[in-house]
């Protein structure tokens, strides 16, 4: 059930989050003992940690992989976690809207509400199984493991992540009497320190959440694909379009989550339309998904027919772009319904381009005071609600503002919110238009 | 390529303009796929539905019981539904051929994959 999470990358389960070790505070035997004490003083959290991953393991065993959830950011944070095990304690659920998009809320609450039944049993059960365990009396010392450690900051720049590794490793085979094992330990710890916070947590899964079961063979990181169908507002009975589908990861994802819904693929490339087919056949989705050979300056479908267009605009480096950026949107402008909804991924040269393209941006007068409220959409879009109502969560807010002061309009299209995604080695943007009103003659 | 899809087509020769639309349908190999029904999907699809175009498609492949319109509460209609659903989702056209009305110009239909590019003569302005 854990492999719900739709776009969160990895998982960790929480052992302990807190202050940044202080590095200058001296001798490097000083920090040490520190560290030491991340795994020392709280014997009991460990415990209670390992009990829970022992039965999550457990639970998924038996689980069948089917998924559902989650949230954009790519972060690797204990968070997530912490709230998916104990799913129904409100308290996380606050905390949760406060530091994430809203969209992890909403999913968790869908599927606690989906899954409360099972997981009240399992919390039942971890309950009476952690109260069962008193401290100490199951040391688990049967376990393997191994020491996974990041450093970032002040603190790479004194230790080695070796050298911190070691410390932990004979701090944790100390105090619990467990065994390293480099090559297939039972238990992975995943240790990061850096000038935020220190973290020690345990990894659920050996394979990212983003490989998924369904798709055979992914173009555009599941995640992100995920992500980009959540921003597009899919409703049921829409027409979703993506003109650049390449193998069909995006479409595959929305499908996946938003069933009741007539789904478009085209693409110029025959190789590409071969993969998207074998991966619709290997999902179960050939009949959500219909495929045309088409390219996106000259869509075969008539003016304003289309509801969501939601589209991984090639970079360039991989493809070669004969179009330009401004006949791409210009056909996607032509092609969508008024109010209709256009999710992109772009590049920053694509950016870069429609900056120069466009005119003045439209004023965004509700760009004061946004932290916490609702898409800047709404004083945009006049004529009524566009059905979003996630809160954009405070640190995102700032930083997302001024990549969209830097969108213009193209044409009839309106930019309602940008984010900056990273997708590895590059950056792009996740860019959410409007149709506004029909484009001038 | 489902009926559906054929439905909503159209050709983007230069100069054919709304004149395009719908495309003539001649199929050499149909197949036809059982589909779940979800009576929701197809009564929000009904409306969107160009009737002549698909009872001309459907005439082509001579498709039986076809209803002429969108009957008097069809959201509530199985029966209605359920043909349409037939009708529109489960017939496949996996090779055959899709023809511009002004142009002429066709589009081929391979492995249930309308091709619909133009070259750059045809799309030039």
């Amino acid at each position: 059930m854990l492999k719900k999470l739709k776009s969160a990358e990895r998982l960790f389960l929480l052992i302990k989050k807190q202050l940044p070790l202080n590095v200058s505070s001296g001798s490097k035997g000083k920090i040490f003992n520190e560290m030491q004490r991340l795994i020392n003083d709280d014997p009991e959290s460990w415990l209670k940690a390992i009990s829970i991953w022992k039965n999550l393991e457990l639970d998924a065993k038996k689980e069948k992989l089917s998924q559902k959830d989650a949230n954009p950011l790519k972060r690797k944070m204990g968070e997530n976690d912490v709230i998916v095990a104990k799913k129904l304690e409100t308290e996380q659920m606050h905390e949760i809207r406060e530091n994430k998009e809203c969209q992890l809320e909403k999913q968790i609450e869908a599927a606690a509400l989906e899954q409360g039944h099972r997981i009240t049993k399992r919390q039942e059960f971890l309950e009476e199984d952690l109260q069962k365990d008193a401290v100490g009396s199951r040391t688990h010392s049967d376990l393997t493991f191994r020491v996974s450690c990041r450093c970032s900051g002040a603190i790479a720049k004194t230790f080695t992540a070796q050298e911190v590794g070691r410390v932990f490793g004979i701090a944790l085979m100390k105090q619990f009497g467990w065994k390293a094992d480099l090559r297939n330990p039972n238990l992975e710890v995943f240790i990061h320190l850096s000038d935020i916070y220190s973290v020690v947590g345990i990894p659920m899964f050996r394979v990212p959440l983003a490989s998924r079961a369904y798709i055979k063979t992914a173009g555009l990181r599941s995640t992100t694909a995920w992500a980009m169908a959540c921003l597009a507002e899919i409703k049921a009975g829409a027409f979703v379009l993506d003109p650049m589908c390449g193998l069909g990861t995006i479409l595959l994802e929305a499908a996946k989550e938003w069933p009741d819904v007539y789904y478009v693929g085209a693409d110029v490339s025959d190789s590409q339309l071969l993969g998207a087919c074998d991966n619709l056949k290997a999902a179960g989705l050939k009949d959500k998904i219909e495929l045309i050979k088409a390219s996106v300056t000259e869509l075969p479908l008539p003016s304003e027919s289309v509801d969501t267009i939601i589209s991984d605009i090639p970079f360039g480096k991989k493809f070669k772009l004969g179009e330009d950026i401004k006949s791409i949107l210009q056909e996607m402008e032509r092609v969508l319904h008024i109010g209709g909804t256009a999710v992109l991924l772009l590049s920053e040269d694509h950016c870069r381009r429609l900056r120069d393209h466009g005119g003045t941006s439209i004023p965004l007068n509700c760009r004061e005071g946004h932290a916490g409220e609702p898409g800047s959409e709404e004083c945009l879009n006049p004529e009524g609600k566009t059905g979003i109502s996630d809160p954009v969560s405070p640190s995102f807010a700032a930083s997302n503002q001024d990549s969209l002061d830097r969108m213009p309009p193209f044409g009839s299209l309106v930019p309602v919110e940008c984010y900056k995604v990273s997708l590895g080695k590059t950056d792009a943007f996740m860019c959410k238009y409007k149709k506004l009103h029909s484009p001038g003659p | 390529m489902k009926l559906l899809t054929h439905n909503l087509l159209s050709s983007h020769v230069r100069g054919v303009g709304p004149r395009g639309f719908p495309l003539r349908l001649q199929a050499t190999e149909v197949r036809i796929n059982p589909v779940e029904f979800n009576p929701d999907f197809v009564a929000r699809m009904i409306p969107k539905v160009e009737w002549a175009a698909l009872l001309e498609a459907a005439d082509t492949l001579h498709l039986i019981e076809v209803p002429k319109e969108p009957i008097e509460g069809y959201e509530h209609d199985e029966e209605f539904l359920r043909k349409m659903h037939h009708i529109l989702l489960e017939v496949e056209v996996l090779e055959g051929t899709l023809q511009c009305p002004e142009s002429g110009r066709l589009f081929p239909i391979s492995r249930g994959i309308p091709n619909m590019l133009l070259s750059d003569e045809e799309t030039e302005t």
